[in-house]
């Protein structure tokens, strides 16, 4: 199969009319290559559905351009350029270490030594280091001194290593923190080394080393441009150190407490005066936890820059277990965590810009590539009204918070588990064969870095082979997210509807400023990842008469923030997000580090800070299966006056939605339910439901039991169900809940004529008028309770 | 924990069987299961399968939870219309190798080639505590990876 040569991104997902919008294309191969814009319908290709769809438009950034290979340089690590004081006769280098994989397969994709604090470069130097055996290793110009005991991964130890360039004395130290009873002991290692130091003008680098230099236009880049750092390092750094001299075993203890500027008689406890003469730098991570720069606290201020977001407020090896906010204790947080995979920015040159029109429709749209050779990518974008310039009243909310989370998804081949939840054999598609030979790509927050910890951080200036037409998941072996959109847009295209488009990021940003102007707004089929201003911002509209159509399931789900240190380079570059106390996870965040390094506030899900999935727009998250999807019943409830409106041209008896281009049905993959006490309004309305339908494939969801226990799958559990639902909100708004992600799957089936497809145009019809929605009958007014309601089961036996 | 029946027995042949009925039905469905549809690549009714064969049910998670070290996984080598067998390698960076130069053309029936592979490959005694191997002990049985 072809390897993708042909990859891309653009600087914003979300462009107004007349702003510009600029595309970064790597062509590894062909001559040339074509660039278009095009208007994106449907992309899904299964032959029962409406097949590919696209529409081109007329852009003056139409073109052949010249095919330029550009590189991804991922694996994060702190530089500090070079300085006099960086280029000592004798040095002591020390810091603390928990190194996640000290050893690695001969074929894992960055075999090799690591770089724990280096000044070195092609046998000139000094520095820290890793061995391939997974020693610790100083190197000394070509010469290299190792304990040739293997470090403990996942464990801290305490590195230092000492060299007197008067007596040529070389000593290196390895000290776990803690020693089991069979651990042979480490002693110091002594050996000589004759000559000076050979310095070189290079950086100085922590999690790495300087592999090279590259002044041609593939080290544009890297940064620091032309600089290309290798010898990734995996694991967490706390409070490295630099002296100017040999220090003693009791000298390196002392400086453990690093620089104590200003020492006097009333304050700090750090080495004494005479010591600390010595430091050159005393890096203190605890310091700037939210930033991209590790602060020096020594003499020189030798700050590093940090490449590629490794991830911070994590647990140092001086955590005690007694606060759990980074924000409370900081110093016991001075911990980096570097991966050999992180990435926050590919920094590409840029291939070629485009001039919005001011009059274009606000729409889905992507930039397509193409070579003559076959290639093809496509690099989506959105057109965004100006606030106060919409032009319709009805706007779709883009859930690209969600696709930043599944950005380059590893997790059909990284997880051999996946299969367990998927039940049958992953299907890998091209860009999952790409993205498992180019983890430089980065990975998604639903995977672990190499080293097998969480990904916690999503950039969006990469590509992102997962948000793509033509993209089956291997969740779904059907579209998934960004694809499956786009059955929701070819609907609303077939149907012959006006609507804007905008993304979570407009809502984050902009509040209900973003909303206000629109009758309804409508969701994707996978909202789950979301700020705490965009949830403000929906509460809003809907209180003051919004009406939502919330078309999918597992939404408002995972508390997100945008990185605070990248608003310099746009809006919602990078996204964070913990995987804390419960939900599902396909990794657990570690004791002590559920806060987020960017905004400082409790990650995991919503829930949890007290804001119920269901409070939202109706419905939560109860259970999940990816084999194959059902379909609903209509209820009772669905012939109340207040909502029968919604099946007009639908019989009471119908199957609703048992056809779709996911999973076959419009109930599957993740599915809501109405629970009051989960924060469902009490008037809420269940209009149709799945109950009983599922397979076993369908487990309830781990937050909403606490004991392992038989009976949890679709077979035989009544919370393995979506319920669609209606409730009003206050000043004639209102939520409809469809509670399955796969139910936009059903939208475009038969040529969009079918009982799901008459149910959606029936509430948004209703639902895109302008003023208030008629009000509920009188009777409806009435007092009623949560958990408190009248049992069929209790009734006849008063 | 179940055995995996082995080579010539009938227990073998029926959920061989009963996997390629099922296999056959899902033709058409944008997902899969190892179920029966009474119209096959429709949904609406269900049965048989993983829902009323538990020895089948119990093999099928037996190799759904293997490790992925070596682990079969199918390839998608054109869009909608050829698909091939893989093997994951179990390192990260380094991607699936292709097992052999067959090519599908169905997205189901290559689950069922997958099924008669594994069936060949599995040992009886597959995770009984003759293979107790350290890697229990050190989170590398797969299980508790997601």
């Amino acid at each position: 199969m072809c390897a993708m040569r042909l990859t891309g991104y653009a600087d914003k997902f979300s462009v107004h009319p007349g702003d510009k919008i600029k595309f970064y294309v790597n062509c590894d191969g062909p001559k040339k290559y074509s660039a278009s814009i095009v208007q994106m319908i449907n992309g899904d290709t299964n032959p029962r559905g409406p097949g590919f769809i696209e529409k081109a438009v007329k852009a003056d950034c139409e073109g052949v351009y010249d095919g330029i290979k550009q590189v991804v340089y991922g694996g994060s690590y702190g530089f500090v350029a070079d300085a006099p004081q960086l280029k000592p006769d004798s040095f002591t280098l020390q810091c603390w270490i928990w190194p996640t994989t000290p050893k690695t397969d001969k074929r894992y994709w960055k075999h090799g030594a690591q770089g724990l604090v280096t000044k070195w470069s092609d046998g000139k130097g000094y520095g820290l280091f890793i061995n391939t055996d997974g020693c610790v290793e100083l190197r000394i110009n070509g010469e290299t001194y190792s304990t040739g005991a293997p470090l403990r991964d996942h464990a801290w130890h305490v590195i230092a290593a000492s060299f007197d360039a008067k007596t040529g004395e070389v000593v290196l130290y390895h000290e776990p923190q803690v020693v089991y009873a069979l651990d042979p002991e480490i002693p110091p290692v002594k050996a000589s080394f004759k000559g000076k130091v050979e310095h070189t003008d290079l950086p100085l680098v922590i999690a790495g080393y300087v592999d090279h230099v590259e002044p041609g236009p593939l080290g544009l880049s890297s940064l620091p441009q032309g600089v290309i750092v290798g010898g990734h390092y995996n694991g967490k750094i706390d409070s490295p150190r630099l002296c100017s001299r040999a220090l003693s075993r009791f000298e390196i203890e002392m400086m453990k407490g690093g620089a104590q500027p200003g020492l006097t008689e009333r304050r700090n406890a750090g080495p004494t005066g005479a010591l600390s003469e010595a430091i050159v730098a005393a890096w203190d991570f605890s310091d700037g936890i939210d930033t991209l720069v590790a602060k020096d606290a020594g003499p020189y201020r030798f700050d590093a820059t940090l490449v590629n977001c490794p991830t911070r407020a994590l647990t140092g090896y001086n955590w005690a277990g007694q606060t759990f906010d980074w924000k409370v204790a900081p110093k016991e947080y001075g911990a980096i965590h570097f991966h050999d995979d992180d990435l926050d920015n590919a920094r590409w040159e840029v291939s070629f810009e485009w001039t919005v029109p001011a009059d274009i429709k606000s729409r889905f749209y992507a930039a397509k590539l193409t070579t003559p050779e076959g290639d093809e990518d496509y690099v989506p974008f959105w057109i965004v009204p100006k606030i106060g310039q919409e032009q319709s009243k009805i706007a779709v909310m883009v859930p690209t918070i969600s696709y930043m989370a599944y950005a380059n998804e590893h997790v059909a081949c990284n997880a051999g588990g996946a299969e367990l939840f998927v039940y049958r054999v992953p299907i890998m598609q091209q860009q999952n064969m790409f993205l498992a030979e180019h983890r430089e790509y980065g990975g998604s927050i639903y995977d672990t870095h190499t080293d097998g910890s969480g990904i916690c951080l999503s950039s969006r200036l990469r590509p992102i082979l997962s948000i793509r037409p033509k993209y089956d998941h291997f969740l779904a072996q059907a579209p998934w997210q960004y694809p499956a959109d786009l059955h929701l847009i070819c609907w609303l295209e077939q149907m012959g509807y006006e609507y804007d488009v905008f993304t979570d990021e407009d809502v984050t940003y902009d509040g209900l400023a973003r909303l206000e102007n629109y009758n309804v707004i409508i969701t994707g089929s996978h909202p789950e990842h979301n700020s705490g201003t965009q949830l403000d911002a929906l509460h809003n509209y809907t209180q003051r008469g919004g009406r939502l159509m919330y078309m999918g399931a597992d939404a408002w789900y995972w508390v997100h923030s945008f990185h605070p240190a990248y608003d310099g380079l746009g809006r919602g570059i990078v996204t964070e997000m913990r995987r804390c106390e419960s939900g599902i996870r396909t990794w657990r965040a570690d004791p002590g580090e559920y806060y987020h390094q960017g905004t400082g506030e409790l990650g995991g899900m919503w829930r949890y800070r007290g804001r119920y999935l269901h409070s939202v727009a109706g419905t939560g998250m109860s259970s999940e299966g990816f084999d194959i999807s059902s379909y609903f019943s209509r209820t009772p409830e669905s012939l109340d006056p207040r909502v029968s409106w919604a099946f007009d041209g639908i019989s009471y008896e119908e199957n609703l939605g048992n056809f779709g281009l996911v999973g076959g049905g419009a109930a599957g993959l993740e599915l809501d339910i109405v629970d009051t006490m989960l924060g469902s309004p009490p008037h809420i309305l269940t209009v149709a439901t799945s109950a009983g339908r599922h397979t076993e494939a369908y487990l309830l969801v781990m937050e909403d039991f606490g004991f392992n226990q038989q009976g949890l799958d679709g077979t035989v559990h009544p919370r393995v169900r979506a319920d669609i639902t209606f409730h009003e909100t206050p000043n004639g708004g209102g939520c409809f809940a469809f509670s399955s992600i796969a139910y936009c799957g059903s939208l475009p089936w038969n040529n969009c004529d079918n009982n799901i497809s008459r149910l959606t145009k029936n509430v948004l019809d209703r639902f895109m008028l302008d003023g208030p929605l008629p009000a509920a009958p009188k009777e409806a007014y009435k007092h009623r309770g949560r958990a408190d309601y009248e049992s069929p089961a209790l009734a006849s036996k008063g | 924990m179940i055995p995996i029946p082995r080579k010539g027995t009938p227990e073998r042949d029926r959920l061989i069987q009963e996997h390629l009925e099922c296999v056959k039905s899902m033709a058409g469905v944008a997902g899969f299961s190892v179920l029966k549809c009474a119209t096959p690549g429709d949904t609406t009714h269900i049965s048989g399968g993983v829902h009323e064969d538990p020895l089948l049910k119990r093999v099928l998670l037996r190799m759904r939870g293997a490790s992925p070290k070596g682990k079969l996984i199918v390839i998608c080598t054109k869009i909608d219309a050829e698909w091939r067998i893989g093997r994951l390698s179990g390192i990260r960076g380094v991607p699936p190798v292709f097992v052999d130069d067959t090519v599908y053309t169905s997205e189901q029936d290559i689950q069922h080639a997958i099924f008669l592979m594994r069936l060949d490959e599995m040992e009886e005694t597959d995770g009984m505590p003759e293979h107790y191997h350290e890697g229990y002990k050190r989170r590398d049985d797969n299980w508790p990876v997601t």
